[in-house]
């Protein structure tokens, strides 16, 4: 009967390492709304017929490693054949960038714990915070004053953003979850009360933005997997599979290039997704170590990582490969965030060892260090009319250069 | 069990594989010349880049005035 998964199914579900979630989902007794290609587990429907078929037409283990091994050559030769030159050979006519007067404009204190991190509101002037205290806080940047504050019910809110209509945001950490919470202009009101549940993983959540709108949400989790969710309903529209390990962070590209995105992990790769399909269709493995943040260049055509292996890499999606590497001998601390200037020419990155670095993206040199914060950067984003950027920092504070 | 899920994977892997494969790819060359040519169309209208004047930039304090 359709809809209705067996008891035997159910064990082969959970003995495969399903998240409940899915589990919940094929437990359902009326027929399931979406279509099985949307939720690709190993053991559904689908997947088993391929793997039937697979098998009926000759291919064995041994031939599919096979192809697989000879498909990795092929890429890494066809990769290797459009290396014709360095980025920053083919920037060496650009000017260099002049000295860059940026200093601490802003320091946002009243978070008790390590501040892990941050988000403009589209008005420029707004910014959320999270902490590992669960206090979650929405700053005014220009006078400094506390707008709305909410204390989750968990630790470790590893994750928030706004919404882009200024009227809500997003949280999640160690709960697992990711919840949102319409921002009420009524000083008084309890914005706990109105907290709606969206996002449910199986382990914490690392990661999540608002779409274009303030109806659909996009998740990364300790779980390995990303999702996206109706507000409204909480309903699942789109899980994402490839990751082998927990999910750092994940970044939409900017809206005039489409439905995609990137997440990047503690399996050293930055996957680039197909929002509708689910479909991976890119992958990169150059970091050493985890990727703690990716980012979008401007155009969307590229993007940044930052990894605990202590560089920062920009890769290029039309060439499908790494680029460029921003890093230097004496950094030797993992770098946690990125995010680039307007223009895509500044590359800011907050490291481990309490410093921002600002990278030259075309040249590779590094421009300058900010010195400020007293402990870990744990998140670094320019704001939405590039006019300044800020930073947070397990030193419990927030700060604003310009 | 093991055995299928294990050909499952391997089919998995082949076909992201070869979606991957079949995807157009162009030279750095021509990639890196179109990140150059955005940075340089737009310098201009990047404040962190340029610097903007104290009055424009509500971040910056603004000199204040000293009554004689």
């Amino acid at each position: 009967m359709r809809g209705v998964t067996s008891a035997r199914q159910q064990h082969q579900l959970a003995e495969a390492g399903e998240p409940w979630w899915r589990q919940r989902e094929s437990e359902r007794k009326r027929p399931n709304t979406r279509t099985s290609s949307t939720i690709p587990s190993p053991l559904c429907a689908s997947s088993l017929k391929m793997a039937c078929q697979a098998l009926q037409s000759g291919e064995s283990l041994a031939t599919l490693k096979n192809e697989s091994d000879s498909l990795k050559k092929k890429l890494e030769e066809e990769r290797a054949k459009l290396h014709d030159v360095e980025l920053n050979q083919v920037a060496e006519k650009v000017e260099l960038v002049s000295a860059l007067s940026i200093r601490t404009r802003r320091v946002l204190k009243g978070h008790g714990n390590k501040v892990l991190c941050m988000d403009w509101c589209k008005d420029k002037r707004r910014l959320v915070s999270s902490s590992q205290d669960g206090k979650v806080i929405v700053w005014d940047g220009y006078t400094l004053n506390k707008e709305h504050a909410v204390t989750m019910p968990c630790t470790w809110v590893m994750a928030c953003a706004y919404a882009p209509s200024g009227c809500a945001v997003a949280c999640g950490g160690l709960d697992n979850k990711c919840s949102v919470y319409p921002l009420s202009l009524d000083k008084n009101e309890n914005l706990a009360a109105k907290k709606k549940s969206v996002a449910m993983h199986t382990n914490y959540l690392s990661g999540c933005s608002f779409t274009n709108s303030d109806m659909q949400l996009l998740t990364s989790s300790g779980d390995g997997t990303c999702a996206l969710w109706d507000v409204e309903s909480g309903q699942l529209l789109q899980s994402f599979h490839g990751h082998t390990a927990d999910v750092l962070s994940l970044n939409l590209a900017p809206s005039e290039t489409g439905n995609t995105f990137v997440s990047g992990g503690c399996d050293k790769k930055a996957n680039v997704w197909d929002m509708r399909s689910g479909q991976n269709v890119q992958s990169f493995e150059t970091h050493d170590s985890d990727i703690n943040c990716v980012k979008y260049y401007p155009t969307g055509d590229a993007f940044a990582s930052a990894s605990d292996d202590g560089t920062c890499r920009l890769y290029d999606l039309r060439a499908d490969r790494e680029v460029a590497v921003y890093q230097k001998d004496s950094i030797i601390f993992g770098a946690s965030s990125v995010d680039f200037s307007l223009s895509g020419r500044l590359l800011f990155a907050g490291y481990n060892d309490y410093t921002i670095n600002v990278w030259d993206v075309l040249k590779g040199n590094r421009i300058s260090v900010l010195f400020g914060h007293e402990n870990r950067v744990s998140c670094v984003k320019v704001s939405p009319d590039g006019t300044s950027f800020a930073s947070a920092s397990w030193d419990t504070s927030l700060r604003i250069w310009a | 069990m093991s055995a299928l899920l294990n050909v499952i994977q391997a089919k998995r892997m082949v076909d992201q594989l070869r979606v991957e494969a079949g995807m157009e790819r162009f030279k750095i060359s021509l990639a890196a010349a179109e990140l150059v040519q955005y940075c340089q169309e737009h310098r201009r209208s990047d404040p962190l880049l340029t610097g903007i004047t104290a009055s424009s930039n509500p971040f910056k304090d603004k000199k204040t005035c000293i009554l004689l």
